[in-house]
């Protein structure tokens, strides 16, 4: 295969005989055009070479409007430009930069002169694409960073009140997640917080999003709260209802709902979140679901797992929204487990969901089962979305919760059902 | 899997026509178009979906972008999406701010 292309522009006047002998006499595949097909045709029909091989008689601007459309496709070849009479001509080309060739056009000469500008036309190649391959290296070190910093963003180690395991796998798609999940002391460690949420879209945006809301969501929780625990202890009120732990709770999720819109409902971004609040002494449970994917309730003995439905709309959509309260009770051996759209969207190869009929079934435990920790139940889901994504790639951020209150445990209020 | 968009306008009524999967590598053709709907300045923009197979949250996204790109008094009505497109709209919420038809 011939070491160089060069291009022989076919516009008056016709290259001398003794110019076309010297390229016949070396390596090189010749290809012609002329310089009204190079400024018109479209670009990704432009013909590759390594050499442009012009007469001087052209004018130069027009050579070097057709080396900018060429550089676009196929790289930009070096002009040599020829004469036998116009030197005048050809010293604005070499103006431009352009090299030459004069008569006489003996093969070694032309041969020497095309093939050294073939050496500099590769180089530029490699140079270029030298360039590019450090540009993407240096993005991929950007993402990386990104990646590390939002790793300060879900918390470091998680707090288990006695009596109780909290197991999370979290998967991102990309090196940045939309994805998060939050697990921290309320109102002096009385209460337990637990939030999985998803920020939509994917990429670096959503990963801008989710510190955002995740930051919001904590701040407003943890400085909200002590008074109204004093509140309710001076009320003395016996309820299960833990309201301890629901005006955090809604002073987050309506506050962090309150700042995205007021600043930044133009961007469209938001969340779908479950924000829960566990009394560790009781069980008792009171959550927001802000358009997420229902969480399910486990029950020890068994049985189709119970939803928590939404309770409210996503987190930043709507301006002055209502999100009103869900409760629910979580008993010795139950498990809540709490998961983002990436476990029910996992996708096969050709493309079918792994779907929300699959995990049920997945869940529902015989009666006959052994007890289930929250690490079984996600190990069986997790199996399930690697085996049914199989080669796929991974399509989305996969978050997965359990909170589980082993049967061995007994709080000061433990649970309706006796244990054997 | 590819999303077709078409854009014609029947009356008082921009039609945006989607079919495919609308997620995070086809939304973009979708915000494109919802800003020259935008532009037509008509009463209401109809997104016909039945034949999306699938919405991703950035789908849902480009839902609220829309809300946002037109002007207060403009209807934004999503028409004929199949049950799996419609529940992801409801479970988050924004058939309150949309009008979910079909």
């Amino acid at each position: 295969m011939p070491s160089t292309t060069v291009m022989v522009l076919g516009d008056h006047p016709p290259p001398p005989g003794a110019l076309l002998d010297a390229l016949r006499s070396m390596d090189a595949e010749v290809v012609g055009a002329t310089l009204a097909e190079l400024l018109s045709c479209p670009v990704e029909l432009l013909p590759a070479a390594d050499v442009l091989l012009a007469p001087a008689e052209v004018p130069g601007a027009s050579v070097r409007e057709a080396v900018r459309r060429l550089r676009r496709w196929a790289g930009a070849p070096i002009v040599v430009v020829w004469t036998v009479a116009d030197f005048a001509a050809l010293e604005d080309h070499v103006r431009l930069g352009h090299d030459y060739l004069v008569p006489p056009f003996l093969p070694a000469l032309v041969s020497a002169r095309l093939l050294s500008c073939s050496e500099r036309a590769e180089l530029g190649r490699t140079l270029r694409e030298a360039d590019a391959r450090a540009a993407l290296m240096s993005y991929e070190k950007e993402l990386e960073i990104g990646r590390e910093i939002q790793a300060g963003f879900l918390p470091e180690a998680l707090p288990v009140p006695d009596g109780w395991e909290i197991d999370v796998l979290f998967r991102p798609a990309r090196q940045v997640a939309g994805d998060f999940y939050d697990v921290f002391e309320l109102v002096h460690r009385r209460r337990l917080a637990l939030v999985v949420a998803d920020v939509c879209d994917k990429g670096v945006g959503s990963a801008l999003f989710m510190a955002l809301i995740r930051s919001l969501l904590r701040h407003t929780a943890e400085q909200s709260g002590l008074q109204h625990l004093v509140a309710a202890g001076r009320a003395g009120s016996s309820r299960r209802i833990p309201v301890v732990g629901a005006t955090p709770l809604l002073n987050a999720v309506t506050a962090t709902n309150g700042y995205l819109t007021r600043n930044h409902l133009r961007q469209g971004y938001f969340a779908t979140l479950f924000f829960g609040v566990l009394d560790p002494a009781t069980g008792s449970l009171v959550y927001i679901n802000g358009g997420h994917n229902p969480p399910l309730l486990l029950d020890a003995d068994g049985g189709l797992p119970v939803a928590l439905d939404v309770t409210g709309p996503a987190v930043g959509v709507l301006p002055d929204c209502v999100y009103t309260l869900g409760y629910a009770q979580l008993n010795p051996g139950d498990t809540l487990f709490v998961f983002t759209d990436g476990v029910p969207e996992a996708r096969c190869p050709d493309g079918s969901f792994l779907g929300d009929a699959r995990m049920l079934d997945l869940l529902a435990l015989p009666p006959s089962a052994p007890p289930r920790t929250g690490r079984d139940v996600l190990d069986v889901v997790d199996t399930a979305v690697r085996r049914h994504t199989g080669k796929a790639e991974q399509h989305d951020d996969v978050t997965m919760l359990a909170l589980h209150r082993p049967r061995a445990a007994r709080g000061p209020h433990a649970g309706r059902r006796a244990v054997a | 899997m590819p999303l077709s968009v078409s854009l014609s306008i029947e009356g008082d009524t921009t039609v945006i026509e989607l079919a495919g999967e609308l997620d995070a590598d086809t939304a973009p053709d979708f915000h494109q178009t919802i800003e020259k709907a935008a532009g037509h300045g008509t009463r209401t923009i109809e997104i016909r979906m039945a034949g999306v197979a699938y919405m991703a949250s950035a789908g849902l996204r480009s839902l609220v972008f829309a809300q946002q790109k037109v002007a207060d008094h403009v209807t934004i009505k999503v028409v004929g999406a199949i049950e799996p497109v419609s529940r992801t709209i409801r479970t988050a919420g924004l058939d309150r701010s949309i009008v979910l038809d079909g």
